[in-house]
């Protein structure tokens, strides 16, 4: 993406740094391989992918009542 | 955060107002708290998603004790936290 102005670009650089995306997908990936593929085979298995994509949900779903309690916490000590 | 992918030059740094150096300045503590912020939920979701999700996956949502499990998995860790804490300044000033 084009920025014309340097300090857009420094931001979104600054903005970029920041995003936890990749180890988000790293870790996820690593525990539903860890449980819906307990044995490789020759190709994932239908079943092997069902499971991924509900393991995938759950992991979400983990992430989003951690960041709910996680926020609490810290919005808690605060004292907001 | 992580910095190996910044390419911001000297040039352009010092060609910004004064103004704009100063939002910027803020700009990077406030995302650096983000990320942080990011960063920590990232950890406890990964610590927490290994002891609470423990049988066959059934389901894309947490079930029935697999939600409760993860909450006080936050919990008990930020007051593992804590308790690490207090301990270290006991063995600090003993």
């Amino acid at each position: 993406s084009q920025q014309k102005d340097p300090k857009e670009a420094i931001m979104q650089q600054v903005r970029e740094a920041g995003a936890v995306q990749n180890a988000k997908l790293l870790k996820l990936n690593e525990h539903c391989f860890d449980k819906c593929v307990p044995k490789p085979g020759a190709s994932l298995s239908r079943g092997e992918e069902a499971c991924f994509s509900q393991c995938m949900q759950k992991y979400m779903d983990a992430w989003n009542a951690v960041s709910r309690r996680y926020v609490q916490h810290i919005q808690r000590e605060s004292g907001a | 955060m992580d910095d190996s992918n910044l390419s911001i030059s000297q040039a352009e740094l010092s060609k910004l107002s004064d103004r704009d150096k100063q939002e910027l300045q803020q700009f990077v503590v406030n995302e650096s708290q983000k990320a942080r912020v990011q960063q920590n939920i990232h950890n406890l979701t990964d610590m927490c998603f290994k002891k609470c999700i423990t049988s066959k996956i059934s389901s894309g949502k947490l079930d029935r004790s697999e939600e409760p499990c993860v909450l006080n998995c936050v919990d008990r860790f930020l007051d593992a936290n804590n308790l690490v804490l207090k301990q270290l300044e006991m063995m600090r000033t003993s």
